[in-house]
């Protein structure tokens, strides 16, 4: 594995295993003790390639490669303006369309292509879309707040249960000595024989314990996330895109001129015994879905068709 | 159907002198392209008249009527029936002398093939042929296109053969006649006779339908003329059926009236056209050859072209698109 160096020091973790790699937006690392030595001031230019830095923008590298590092950064900072959704889009093709844009213009930062005008059409697109990256900053902050409600509700929530769990242990506890008391008190003053009073008294924590036993599993029921549940409820429902719908499609027989005496009907065929002249389909043929009537019908629509034909002038095409 | 097929619209015309109007005019086309400065009398001898041509043309029938007869395997006969629509509508727009009957002949039949579902491989086909095979088979496929494209692609053909067997069973379900299967052998006669002459270019399929079962039924001495006027038609309006009458007459004396060109006439008709035909549609010609070279190259180039054209555009996209030009690998280098 490689050793991790701070390429100004030249510490690697073998010789410091407390050794911290940070970065900054220009992706270069430095060591944390350098980072220290050499932004006393609080702001000052990268070793490698002097762009001018803050502190307060160093973090712990979190990935071995430098680069990664800093298109994390990029984009960050890129996502926070280009934060146009799915809803955003009427076609899936235009959303796909914008995030192949912004995966270019990322790309183009990170290693340092056309910077300039990628720049630019960073700019232009802020200009153009001012309010829809308005509209959606506020909308994630929405988001990010009823998240928050959520875990302080649940923080609560828990806080409330470990109090109730505390106050149940400090009754028990209470409720165990009274009985030792009551015990006792009985076998001092009681007439009675000692076998049956401990009998009595055992009888009686055994009934008690099964009644706290049966308690808890309703009070689980009573504590379960029901609140939370509502909630994501409210949240989950995704927008119906709506479908552009026109009339519906209606079925029209088309119509065959006959030009001729009309032909018999389906029904025909089997009353006035038509069928019986054609040869009677085999099993085989059934399984492909045809019958001797389809045939026989067109045959005798065939031969009615045309009869009446005749040719004059006006209808000849060519 | 029949009604409102392109067959009727397009193919379908009034009468006789329609056929020879457009025989006429394909006739003329062609020798004033080929004879431009020739004098009237130098033309006469030098081409076919449209007279000749269709002389011709009985004999090459014949000869697809025997084709489809002596097919191997046989085949059924809506194939030749549609291979007959096929070679008498190429025709009616093209000469003779341009296009020679014999090479549309086998075009036409393997087309119909095609269309009527008879399915047949083109080495299948041409082992029905004599001679050289190799030959046929490019001429064929050569040709294939040109007569769909003749036919203005209205290849679907109604044959008269389905209403035949509808009248039929129409006559056996509402007829009284005995045996109507006797009208069979007459049926076939008039049928195979009716696509010598040009009765498919005149009537719809079921009139000659009709009129091959009256024939067949005049053959045997029975009377169907109640059953056609009483339950065919059911007592038509006065109009209609004169019209039919009229028809039916007409498809058998049309039928009637064929007559075989004698052989002495053939021959000559032939050797003229030999010398007179197009020769850069002969296949055989020195002219025809030069020519399918001249396209087989040009297709060439043009594929050559058109492969450095895209190559070109495909590696400007691609620096447009990256910003970088293309990677070469480490070995090129």
């Amino acid at each position: 594995m490689d050793e991790q160096v701070c390429p100004r020091c030249k510490t690697t973790k073998y010789r410091n295993p407390s050794l911290k790699l940070m970065v900054n937006i220009c992706g270069h690392a430095l060591c944390e003790s350098c980072v220290d030595l050499l932004f006393l001031k609080g702001s000052g230019s990268c070793p490698e390639c002097n762009v001018p830095l803050r502190r307060s923008n160093f973090r712990v590298q979190l990935f071995e490669d430098s680069m990664v590092e800093k298109e994390v950064d990029i984009r960050k900072r890129v996502l926070r303006d280009f934060n146009k959704k799915e809803e955003d889009f009427s076609t899936l093709r235009e959303y796909n369309d914008y995030l192949e844009e912004v995966e270019t213009i990322i790309l183009n930062l990170t290693n340092n292509v056309d910077v300039i005008t990628t720049n630019k059409k960073i700019e232009q697109y802020k200009k153009e879309n001012k309010d829809v990256i308005l509209k959606n900053k506020s909308k994630i902050g929405r988001e990010e707040m009823e998240l928050e409600e959520l875990l302080e509700e649940e923080k609560q929530q828990g806080e409330v249960r470990k109090k109730e769990l505390v106050k149940l242990e400090q009754e028990e506890k209470k409720k165990k000595i009274r009985e030792k008391e009551a015990l006792i008190d009985e076998l001092m003053f009681s007439n009675a024989d000692a076998k049956n009073i401990l009998e009595t008294f055992a009888n009686n924590v055994q009934a008690a314990k099964e009644e706290v036993k049966q308690v808890p599993v309703v009070k689980a029921t009573h504590f379960s996330t029901g609140i939370k549940f509502g909630h994501q409820r409210q949240q989950s429902f995704l927008s119906v895109p709506k479908i552009e719908e026109g009339p519906l499609y209606m079925y029209e027989a088309p119509r065959q001129p006959t030009d001729g005496p009309l032909p018999p009907t389906w029904s025909d065929l089997e009353v006035k015994g038509y069928v019986n002249h054609v040869e009677h389909e085999k099993d085989e043929h059934r399984a492909g879905g045809y019958r001797a009537n389809i045939s026989c019908l067109r045959a005798l629509q065939e031969a009615l068709a045309g009869l009446y034909h005749v040719s004059d002038r006006t209808d000849l095409a060519s | 159907m029949f009604p409102a097929s392109s067959q009727k619209k397009f193919w379908t015309f009034v009468d006789e002198t329609d056929l020879i109007r457009l025989r006429h005019e394909a006739n003329r086309k062609f020798i004033l392209k080929h004879g431009a400065n020739m004098t009237e009398e130098l033309r006469e001898r030098t081409f076919l008249s449209a007279a000749d041509e269709r002389l011709l043309l009985r004999q090459y029938e014949l000869q697809l009527r025997d084709f489809c007869r002596r097919f191997n395997p046989p085949m059924p006969r809506s194939v030749s029936g549609t291979a007959f629509h096929y070679f008498k509508r190429f025709y009616l727009h093209n000469s003779v002398m341009d296009y020679h009957p014999k090479e549309i002949l086998v075009t036409c039949v393997y087309l119909a093939c095609k269309v009527e579902e008879f399915n047949i491989s083109i080495q299948q086909f041409v082992a029905n042929i004599k001679g050289d095979r190799e030959k046929a088979s490019d001429i064929i496929l050569n040709d294939e296109l040109l007569l769909m494209q003749q036919l203005n692609f209205h290849l679907t053909v109604h044959n008269p053969y389905r209403p035949v067997a509808g009248l039929l069973i129409d006559i056996k379900t509402r007829c009284s006649l005995k045996d109507p299967d006797r009208l069979l052998p007459g049926i076939e006669e008039l049928l195979d006779r009716s696509f010598l002459t040009d009765a498919c270019l005149l009537y719809a399929p079921s009139q000659i339908a009709l009129a091959a079962i009256l024939h067949a039924a005049s053959k045997i001495q029975e009377n169907l003329d109640s059953y056609v006027t009483e339950t065919l038609f059911g007592r038509p309006s006065s109009d209609i059926l004169p019209n039919i009458i009229e028809a039916i007459r007409k498809i058998r004396s049309l039928v009637k009236s064929i007559e075989n060109p004698s052989r002495e006439t053939v021959r000559q008709l032939e050797k003229k056209l030999e010398k007179c035909r197009n020769q850069e549609n002969n296949p055989d010609s020195q002219i025809y050859k030069q020519r399918m070279q001249d396209m087989l190259d040009e297709e060439d180039e043009q594929s050559g072209e058109i492969y450095a054209r895209v190559a070109r555009e495909q590696a400007s996209d691609e620096e447009r698109l990256l910003g970088v030009s293309r990677v070469l690998s480490p070995s090129a280098s």
